[in-house]
């Protein structure tokens, strides 16, 4: 592992009697592709906000390459960054534009220009050198700012949801682009955004965000699998929350469904007590559904089958639980069962090792 | 839309004619000045029995004309300089400004557009006495300052105020120092705004007569109170050769601003 490149410690801003951001903490590491994810509020825009040294913090350091960064003027940061809105300067033409940068820092005539035939290049809008802002779509502005961003090689380039203002078909056209984009300069990001499978499709580690604190950082693949809390939980992929009620927490910790049902849970989060009430949370896909009862704790959860989807290479059930709450679940197409229709009782089951347990 | 021209049957030329006179009313007087200004006949007789140059000559070559002509020009272009300058900070911090009384102030600058213009003449011309700035240029400059402000702070404030501030974050994220920021990004963004401040200051100095009445000396006039003062002596066709280069100069600005607009959008 990389040490870390990025840091950010004990970041803490408050607005009169609000706080934005408390206590967050975060390692960077250099070249990785970090996003930050969370619902609007939850403090992901003003932790970029303050790297960029457009807000100051209340409390906390950022350091930079080992350096303490809060201190430098945001002029002085050499950081990039590419905004939400479309931040083109309007007069001049996408060329100057990537060369404002450089002409700013006085870098020589000919420089300037290697350096934007690289960046047109790299974003492959080399034809578009002579013409205006205006003249270009929304993902071409967009892509002439990250070549902007980038010309004057900064260490680190910021993300504020670059890409919420294109529609989806650009949009992913786009995210490609960036993945390229970042395999080819070997750039560090930190990207903003609130759209989970964007997250998902671009980043190396997500920090998510949730009313001012950091939820939980990792993988995609560590945050779906081992979600640190019921929120997390809930903003990356679809998940069940069943509420149940602790039973034991020794060994394979046991807990009692509302309708009594014994189920056990392997997984509990810390803090939970015997007699406290919980939510046990199941992603669809862990769910097998049977139209017998079977397998462990008496043949499964006993359900009725309120809505079938057929969605070509997976099958969708709703089911009611007995005390009527209704659960997602999802199977493969090889694995249904014909007897399922609208109206069937069925049983759930699951391995006792996927649920995750969470305080109430 | 139910309004659509075309869709309106026999009431389109009824409107079609209510257009052509109301633009006729607007027009005529202009186009019967600018006839004189042409007639070789010594009393401002329309139709004119013919045509002449001999009266923009004499504009041109009396020194009294030539004068009042020469201030007029050097007085708007110094109001105008001023009025983009002064209009421009005054509108940076209306705009970007964040202080109590914001509004009031901003209604506290645009009060010269609704107060009556003799009001402020006669009120400049009693403080004016006292300090001795009457019949002085830079007494008419203060005067004109005062009117042409207004559009100025207008014209540069609705041009700040649909300017998106995230393009000077970008400009300074990308390096710029604050005072290049300004410089290289947000002036250029906003010129449209300040060359109609210049072109609406300029004319609000250009053919200003009512303080220029008041300001005035025998020595230092502008045109419009030459062309007063003549009237009210004799009536000599080089009152319309003046009036027609004050409407001159005022059509070309205005058609250069709509120009300058149009090449750019």
């Amino acid at each position: 592992m990389t040490a870390s490149f990025l840091q950010i410690q004990s970041l803490r801003k408050t607005y009169d009697q609000v706080v934005a951001i408390d206590e967050v903490s975060l390692d960077i590491r250099k070249g990785e592709f970090m996003t930050f994810l969370g619902p609007s509020g939850s403090g992901k825009s003003t932790t970029l906000y303050i790297v960029a040294g457009f807000q100051s913090p209340t409390g906390g350091r950022v350091l930079l390459d080992g350096k303490p960064l809060l201190a430098v003027a945001p002029n002085r940061r050499n950081i990039g960054m590419v905004f939400q809105r479309y931040t083109l300067f309007p007069h001049l033409t996408v060329g100057e534009n990537v060369a404002f940068p450089l002409r700013v820092r006085r870098a020589p005539d000919a420089q300037v220009k290697a350096k934007v035939d690289q960046m047109l290049k790299l974003v492959q809008l080399v034809d578009c050198r002579d013409r205006m802002p205006a003249q270009l779509s929304g993902g071409q502005q967009q892509r002439v700012a990250i070549a902007r961003a980038l010309a004057y090689d900064p260490p680190v380039l910021l993300m504020d949801e670059p890409l919420s203002a294109l529609d989806k078909k650009l949009r992913e056209e786009l995210q490609l682009e960036l993945r390229r984009i970042h395999q080819q300069t070997g750039v560090t990001i930190l990207y903003v955004t609130h759209d989970q499978e964007e997250a998902l499709r671009l980043s190396d580690r997500i920090a998510v965000f949730n009313k001012g604190r950091l939820e939980q950082v990792g993988t995609g693949e560590e945050l779906y699998a081992n979600p640190a809390s019921r929120f997390v939980a809930s903003f990356i992929g679809n998940s069940n929350f069943l509420p149940i009620k602790v039973a034991g927490v020794q060994g394979s910790a046991q807990a009692i469904f509302p309708n009594g049902k014994p189920v056990s849970c392997d997984s509990v989060s810390r803090g939970l007590n015997v007699g406290d009430s919980g939510m046990l949370m199941l992603r669809p896909e862990q769910i097998t559904i049977r139209a017998q009862p079977a397998g462990r704790d008496g043949g499964g959860l006993p359900v009725t089958v309120r809505d079938v989807t057929y969605l070509g290479d997976t099958m969708h059930y709703a089911v009611a639980t007995p005390w009527e709450q209704e659960v997602a679940v999802r199977t493969s197409i090889g694995a249904r069962e014909a007897s399922l229709q609208i109206g069937a009782r069925a049983w759930l089951d699951w391995d006792s090792v996927s649920g995750k347990v969470f305080p109430a | 839309m139910l309004l659509d021209f075309d869709r309106l049957g026999p009431l389109r030329w009824f409107l079609l004619g209510v257009g052509v006179l109301v633009s006729l009313f607007l027009l005529l007087p202009v186009v019967f000045i600018v006839a004189l200004s042409f007639g070789d006949s010594q009393w401002l007789i329309f139709p004119p029995p013919g045509w002449t140059l001999q009266w923009y000559r004499v504009l041109l070559t009396d020194p009294g004309w030539l004068d009042s002509l020469l201030t007029s020009v050097e007085l708007a272009v110094i109001v105008m300089v001023l009025a983009v300058v002064m209009g421009l900070f005054a509108s940076l911090a209306l705009v970007r400004g964040k202080f109590r009384g914001r509004e009031v102030v901003k209604g506290f600058f645009l009060t010269p557009m609704v107060l009556p213009v003799v009001v402020l003449a006669v009120a400049l011309y009693a403080f004016f006495l006292r300090i001795g700035l009457n019949g002085t240029l830079v007494g008419f400059v203060i005067g004109h300052l005062i009117i042409a402000l207004p559009f100025a702070i207008i014209a540069i404030s609705n041009s700040l105020e649909s300017f998106d501030t995230s393009l000077e974050d970008a400009a300074l994220i990308c390096g710029a120092s604050p005072l290049q920021v300004k410089l290289r990004v947000t002036l250029p963004a906003i010129r449209l705004g300040i060359f109609a401040a210049a072109i609406f200051s300029f004319l609000a100095s250009w053919d200003e007569v009512v303080v220029s009445i008041f300001m005035a000396s025998p020595t230092l006039q502008t045109l419009p109170v030459r062309i007063w003062s003549t009237l009210r002596q004799d009536l000599t066709p080089v009152i319309a050769a003046a009036s027609s280069l004050l409407v001159g100069l005022t059509v070309v600005l205005m058609l250069l601003g709509l120009a300058f607009k149009r090449g750019k959008s």
